[in-house]
């Protein structure tokens, strides 16, 4: 990667987007085989990886993409027609192109992989549509004037053409594959030795070719080129139409039939939409939106202790000169945040093929729903996402959704559906992947749970509870192992990823009509609103949006029960655990008026007993040294206002610690 | 702070391959570490506890925005922790160690920071087998500065993150 020029890593990553668009295209087409639009979109996209693959130097990329483009160019023209069967074969071959892609531009490299044998049987395969289309015509009939025309071209790449990436060298090549080609290189623009530019293109080439392939493939060698630079000039008139005989200096758009000659109608349009695009989005590396944020961060840190010294000091002007920075930081913060938002959209997209890939390899008829995929997310939650989701997608699909012979026996429809849903819920982003299968067997999950002895075998569990259990460590109730899951990593994979996100995860199942699995997630890892509490000398910070509420620890309220220390609130009973016990060790003295806060991880609510509730604070998680980052219950640290170091609480792992018999949390 | 003052006996040639050195005390003995790992030497600054954590990393500091842990030498080496606290001359060394997990910065406290000379590589000698009683894994070897007996540390083991059993409250 880092040896390929800067334009050639630009490319690798616009084709990464266009093959993303084209794998959509494809399955969208899969869905509405007969619509011309989708086809069209599908040719432009190929057309677009053909032609800019040529010119950084793919070129098995290009080969491979032009046999590719050519079965989609046949349906264009009606001489093939969209199958399943051509779907199946274009989805293979859009991740053969994936890796070519990621093969680089090397030269020797291009050369082993257009020998690979899997291109060649892709592409073997891709011609048979067009030959066994009914009726086929001989290959765009159009484009192909019986009688060869000489063409005069004369080729004058701007300036920087270099800089751009340009490769003329490439061009003529291609010219020469047309047919009969004679190229010259004109050097009379080039300046005397001591004023050269090595950077700047002072040259020019004059080809004359020969050939029957007619205009428009000419012209698509130049594709990428200012029109300005190209003067294309058939010699022979009488072997070419009359419109054909244009001004030499072609104008663009004026010049060109765009209603007689949709292939190049069509990647003009695509280019004007991408240079529409660009001019109003910008390609930055996600660490450098990284390093912004830290020094956001930092930002907010020397906020917090200016408006300290602001406030010890009493001097107005002071105060709202601080205050204003404050509002001006809480702006630069949140469009900070936006830069680094993504829809989820593009993780959902993925899944569209990863549910037709599990659909055939399971023969379960599955659709896929999207919605809300407008929602958006922190760009390293959203990279974080994809390997819990397939997990839960495997297991949907493998586990939830019956075998068909249920399906109708229950009176379901025969196509399952499978929603992967997301909206925004305060601070946090719910994302749900629902199915209509079979259900969660509670029953059967009990008695697995006990034999791997999970819970005992009269515990009395809710059937909440039980249902819970399928993100236990090594739990699995499929009782035989298919390729696809069943291996009882998943869901606690599942889990501990979102941990890590600083999310959680639940599950709801109704027996015999679905299960849905929803992750509760952060908006954003970077910065958190955090609630500051005191416990002993050291002040702590809880995340807000793990927070439920606040109350006052009365005389008595508290209840020993076994060992376990019970509040009663609004008639729930709510476990609770004395941070002073777990952090300060046993037989601190407690301060009257202690207070406890309670907090929810993982579906349960817990009450953390503390000396104090200072007030709420922004803060920037900086993640401990490996001395600290395995003690349970700390998610980080942060500096206060005072430039003290204050450490992140993790609910989450505070409610598992509650969890546990009371002898252990002591 | 940290500018090399190398003493006559100990200045090296030109040819003689030599390590350059930070000294600091713990109490009545003297170390040594490489000052290729040194970041800065700054006064002591306060250190906030981490609960549960190991004996021998007990807090954390915030040195210029990063929280950074603060180990504890004297539990490391198996020292008496020092009597009287910090004093006038404590200063706190904050170096990057890689471990690992990655190059991690982290800062010790020092009774007090001598000096930074260059010492060849062969006035460097293996530890005496007896009459030492720090743990041998954490040691490279000792050396002589005006007549005092320096201990060289081994960072990548002194600082490696073992001791998980032993914790702390």
């Amino acid at each position: 990667m880092s040896q390929l020029s800067l334009p050639a890593q630009t490319f690798m990553a616009e084709a990464n987007e266009v093959l993303e668009s084209l794998e959509t295209r494809l399955l969208e087409l899969e869905g509405d085989p007969g619509n011309a639009g989708i086809v069209d979109a599908v040719f432009r996209n190929l057309h677009t990886l053909k032609g800019s693959g040529e010119m950084f130097g793919f070129t098995a990329l290009a080969r491979f993409t032009h046999g590719f483009e050519n079965a989609y160019d046949a349906v264009r023209s009606g001489e093939a027609v969209v199958t399943p069967a051509l779907i199946d074969v274009s989805l293979r071959s859009r991740d053969h192109i994936q890796r070519l892609i990621d093969a680089g531009n090397d030269e020797a490299e291009n050369a082993r992989l257009m020998e690979l044998e899997e291109g060649r049987v892709l592409l073997a395969e891709i011609a048979s549509f067009t030959e066994a289309a009914p009726g086929a015509a001989p290959p765009a009939p159009e484009l192909a004037p019986s009688a060869p025309t000489c063409y005069r071209i004369r080729y004058a790449p701007e300036r920087d053409a270099f800089r751009n990436g340009m490769r003329p060298d490439l061009m003529i090549a291609e010219l020469a594959d047309l047919g009969a080609c004679t190229a010259r290189l004109d050097v009379s623009a080039v300046p005397p030795l001591e004023e050269i530019d090595p950077t700047e293109c002072r040259l020019a080439w004059d080809a004359e070719l020969v050939t029957d392939v007619g205009r428009e493939a000419v012209e698509t060698v130049f594709l990428f080129a200012d029109e300005e630079t190209v003067t294309i000039e058939a010699e022979d008139p009488a072997a070419e139409p009359e419109r054909e005989a244009e001004p030499q200096t072609a104008a663009p758009a004026a010049g060109k039939p765009a209603a007689a000659t949709p292939p190049a109608g069509a990647p003009a349009g695509a280019t004007a939409r991408q240079a529409t695009k660009k001019s109003d989005s910008i390609r930055v590396q996600s660490h450098r939106l990284d390093e912004l944020m830290d020094q956001l961060g930092e930002l907010v840190i020397a906020q917090a202790r200016l408006n300290r010294i602001a406030r010890e000091l009493a001097d107005p002007a002071l105060v709202g000169t601080s205050e204003e920075i404050a509002r001006l930081i809480a702006g630069l913060r949140d469009a900070t945040l936006s830069i680094r938002m993504l829809p989820i959209g593009t993780v959902f997209s993925k899944f569209r093929r990863v549910v037709r890939d599990l659909s055939s390899e399971l023969g379960k008829d599955v659709q896929l729903v999207t919605v809300g995929e407008d929602t958006e997310l922190d760009k390293n939650v959203i990279d974080s996402l994809s390997e819990p989701l397939v997990h839960i997608i495997r297991n949907s699909v493998d586990h939830g959704v019956e075998p068909l012979e249920a399906r109708r026996a229950a009176g379901k429809p025969d196509a399952a559906t499978l929603t992967m849903s997301a909206r925004q819920s305060g601070g946090e982003v719910l994302v749900t992947v629902a199915d209509d299968g079979g259900g969660l067997k509670t029953q059967r999950i009990r008695t697995r749970a006990a034999e791997r002895g999970l819970i005992a075998e009269d515990d009395a569990l809710s059937e909440k509870e039980i249902h819970q259990l399928i993100f236990a460590p090594g739990f699995s109730t499929a009782e035989t192992l298919s390729s696809v899951s069943g291996r009882g990593v998943g869901m606690d994979a599942v889990r501990s990823v979102i941990s890590e996100l600083g999310g959680s995860v639940e599950v709801t199942s109704a027996e015999g009509r679905g299960t849905a699995i929803t992750l509760r997630l952060p908006l954003t890892l970077a910065i958190i609103e955090g609630l500051l509490v005191r416990v002993g000398a050291p002040t702590y910070v809880l995340p807000l949006s793990n927070v439920d509420e606040c109350v006052e620890l009365g005389d008595g309220e508290l209840r020993a029960d076994s060992g376990r220390s019970i509040l009663t609130i609004r008639d729930q009973l709510v476990p609770v655990i004395d941070l002073r016990r777990v952090f300060a060790g046993p037989g601190a003295a407690a301060d009257p008026g202690r207070r406890v806060v309670i907090v929810r991880g993982e579906s349960r609510r817990i009450g953390l007993v503390v000396d104090d509730i200072i007030g709420q604070h922004q803060t920037v998680i900086k993640s401990l040294s490996p001395y600290h980052s395995d003690i349970p219950g700390l998610a980080g640290g942060t500096i206060l206002g005072d430039g003290s170091v204050a450490l992140i609480l993790d609910p989450v792992a505070l409610v598992k610690t509650a969890g546990q018999p009371a002898t252990e949390a002591a | 702070m940290n500018t090399p003052s190398a003493r006559p006996r100990t200045q090296a040639t030109a040819a003689e391959p030599a390590r350059t050195l930070l000294t600091f005390r713990l109490g009545s003995e003297t170390f040594a570490i490489g000052v290729e790992h040194v970041q800065e030497i700054i006064d002591p600054l306060p250190t906030t506890p981490v609960p549960c954590a190991p004996v021998s990393a007990p807090g954390i500091v915030n040195v210029r925005g990063s929280v950074v842990p603060v180990l504890d030498l004297y539990h490391r080496l198996r020292l008496a922790p020092p009597d009287g606290g910090r004093g006038e001359t404590t200063r706190m060394v904050v170096l990057d160690v890689v471990m690992p997990e990655g190059a991690t910065r982290l800062a010790f406290l020092a009774d007090s920071v001598e000096q930074v000379v260059e010492v060849p590589c062969i006035a460097v000698e293996p530890v005496p087998e007896i009459g030492i009683s720090l743990p041998p894994d954490c040691l490279d070897g000792v050396t002589r500065l005006a007549g005092d007996l320096v201990v060289l540390l081994k960072t990548e083991s002194i600082f490696a993150h073992a001791g998980r059993t032993a914790r702390a409250g």
